[in-house]
């Protein structure tokens, strides 16, 4: 029964249909976008090495610069690293590492001003796990002679020496001459960024040409690897301890240091990405609602159109309630079928951002059951007034309605 | 439940018939000084003022007088479409004077078969599907539905006509498959509206030859007329003028 006014009004029908299919493509197609990102997200901090704990003078977090208070605190130093290194038992390897954002470098006519140069000891091999795999990385001795050497990632060896050899040859960094002793292995891209762009150098020659350099052009962190992913808590504590003792922090006051491990930066991601979601599920429900006021207006000209039918079917019987429930199913049909219609198109959508573009997607199931749920939800809410008035009218009015 | 006379009412009842109100002799309809008012703005205008009357079952009643006479707002009630202002309607033994909307929506699925000047059928629906919505309405199941309409349906000599929709059909059919969904619930009475106002001299005698069968059959027939030679082939004539009974006699 409620199929027939449907078909009775193709063309109106499909346009009030289209209003909440938009709404629902709108809910699908960001929470696919979300979800993907959480997932990569993940899997990719999964995949920045295995439990590594990340020990900075900042807060951790994602883009948000550190507040004032974060600025002036003492900064980390070799020495701490050092006394990590020394005294938390639950600990593996430490690497401190010194980071300039973006370094110039030269070779012959070809230049490259992006890659990302790293300040290391010899220990960051073992703590990332991620090894040269040609050459050589860097040893103590260039550590103690400050040599002018460094381990290219790949990213920057296809940028100078696209057909040569990097080995032993002579880069101008930032204008000052290293010999290539070694090539990393690639990490891969992270979010579409590669994690191969990099230079790595002695973190005592990084120190001897950049001494100076404020936050945040260079940032000093200590990145800790436990000895396995069950001492990660025990290593936080650890570290917890040694540095609030070394940075005479007393015992009312918080840390004047972030430490972080994986899971709680996917904490911070899920929280930032939260509020992203709050934002584009709120943007999802106007468009619903603007698809509602679609489904109450052609309801409330469905209702004066066939007012002489609920006369006829009040005078053989129809209570309220039926009539009520008749234009209310009517609705949630319209309805559901948007619903049904904005999650396939929402659907292929998400596959095919999958296949065409470097942004994840995924639907999650109960994404799937929301958007049907919430398409039935806005037919009965957008339904309910138009249904009221049809069951209300007076049956002796309505008869004589023409 | 079409066979309402007095010996079907509960003993009870008939003993304190006279002690609750309850019309002593228990009529199909019974009306008692029944008053309907309408407030147009501050003015109040009396449609109806103290009628009363009874109809036995089995009777053949036309209901006449010119518009603006009040008879269709007498129609209305007597088709429990709407409740008197003052005053007793009792319909099949059941006060409907004091019902609510379900109540009555429900008396008129159960006691009253509707037949309107202008046919009244849903037009996208056929003809079976029309004659059903009564009984889809008295929450019957499907299969027995099928069956009762049908059978209504070659009551009024249309078994061949069953999925035509109301545009496929005759005036003088229309009118039949309207008869045909008022019958099908085995109403109390048939409550006709003007039934031949839409139609021609022909094909009137036609529906009218139809009521006389109906009445033939057992049926309580109330016909609202204003033409004197419809009103004619009842078996009593009700005349109303302005909002009062005029006359009251059996013609036949």
């Amino acid at each position: 029964m409620a199929l027939d006014t449907v078909r009775a009004n193709k063309l109106r029908s499909a346009l009030t249909i289209l209003g909440v299919s938009v709404g629902v493509i709108t809910i699908i197609f960001m929470v696919s976008i979300i979800q993907g990102l959480n997932k990569a997200f993940a899997d990719q901090i999964e995949s920045l090495g295995s439990n590594t704990i990340f020990v900075a003078k900042f807060e951790p977090s994602f883009g948000k610069p550190p507040g004032p208070d974060e600025i002036h605190r003492k900064d980390l130093t070799m020495d701490d690293a050092e006394a990590l290194r020394r005294e938390a038992p639950s600990i593996a390897g430490v690497s401190p590492i010194h980071r300039l954002l973006a370094g110039t470098a030269h070779y012959q006519d070809k230049q490259t001003d992006t890659p990302i140069v790293f300040g290391v000891t010899p220990y960051y091999e073992f703590v990332h796990t991620q090894y040269a795999a040609r050459g050589r990385f860097i040893n103590d001795i260039d550590m103690q002679d400050r040599s002018n050497v460094c381990v290219l990632g790949v990213d920057v060896v296809q940028a100078l020496f696209p057909y040569e050899d990097p080995l032993n040859k002579e880069v101008r960094i930032n204008g000052n001459p290293f010999q290539v002793i070694g090539v990393m292995e690639p990490l891969g891209s992270f979010f579409g960024q590669s994690r191969d762009n990099s230079i790595f150098m002695p973190i005592s020659t990084f120190d001897k040409y950049y001494p100076d350099l404020p936050f945040p052009q260079t940032v000093f962190f200590i990145i800790v690897r436990p000895q396995s992913r069950a001492y990660v808590k025990s290593s936080i504590d650890e570290i917890t301890d040694i540095l609030r003792r070394r940075r005479h922090v007393a015992p009312n006051e918080k840390n004047n240091f972030g430490i972080s491990s994986q899971d709680s930066l996917l904490d911070i991601y899920n929280q930032l990405t939260g509020a992203t979601a709050l934002v584009l599920t709120a943007i999802s429900f106007v468009a619903l609602m603007i698809g509602g006021i679609g489904v109450m207006n052609i309801m409330l000209v469905s209702v004066t159109e066939r007012t002489k039918e609920i006369g006829i079917r009040k005078a053989v019987g129809a209570t309220k309630i039926n009539i009520l429930s008749q234009f209310l199913i009517e609705a949630v049909v319209l309805t559901g079928i948007g619903g049904l219609a904005g999650l396939l198109v929402g659907e292929v959508a998400s596959v095919l951002m999958n296949k065409y573009s470097p942004l994840p997607a995924y639907v999650p199931v109960w994404a799937i059951v929301v958007g049907i749920g919430i398409s039935a939800a806005v037919g009965i809410v957008f339904g309910l007034w138009p249904a009221w008035k049809a069951a209300r009218l007076d049956p002796i009015e309505a008869l004589r309605w023409e | 439940m079409s066979d309402v006379t007095l010996a079907t009412l509960p003993t009870e009842e008939r003993t304190s018939a006279n002690g609750n109100g309850r019309p002593e002799v228990v009529s199909l309809i019974a009306m008692r000084d029944i008053w309907k008012t309408y407030e147009m703005g501050s003015e109040k205008v009396h449609a109806l003022h103290g009628v009363s009357f009874e109809v036995r079952k089995g009777e053949y009643i036309a209901i006449t007088g010119p518009s603006g006479s009040g008879k269709s707002t007498l129609m209305n009630l007597i088709g429990c479409l709407d409740t008197p202002s003052q005053g007793e309607y009792w319909l099949n033994g059941k006060n409907v004077s004091e019902m609510d909307d379900d109540e009555l929506a429900r008396i008129r699925n159960q006691e009253v078969g509707f037949v309107f000047q202008t046919f009244n059928l849903l037009a996208r629906a056929t003809a079976l599907h029309n004659v059903e919505l009564p009984l889809i309405y008295g929450g019957i199941g499907s299969a027995k539905r099928h069956e009762m309409a049908k059978q209504a349906l070659a009551a009024v000599d249309l078994a061949d006509r069953v999925t035509h929709r109301p545009n496929e059909l005759s005036g003088g059919q229309r009118q039949r498959v309207a008869i045909a969904r008022a019958l099908v619930n085995h109403p109390s009475i048939l409550l006709a509206d003007e039934p031949t106002g839409a139609l021609d001299t022909h094909t009137s005698q036609e529906i009218m030859d139809l009521f006389e069968r109906l009445h033939e059959e057992g049926n309580t027939v109330v016909l609202v007329t204003h033409e004197p030679d419809i009103a004619a082939r009842a078996h009593r004539i009700i005349s109303i003028r302005d909002g009062q009974i005029e006359k009251d006699q059996v013609v036949r």
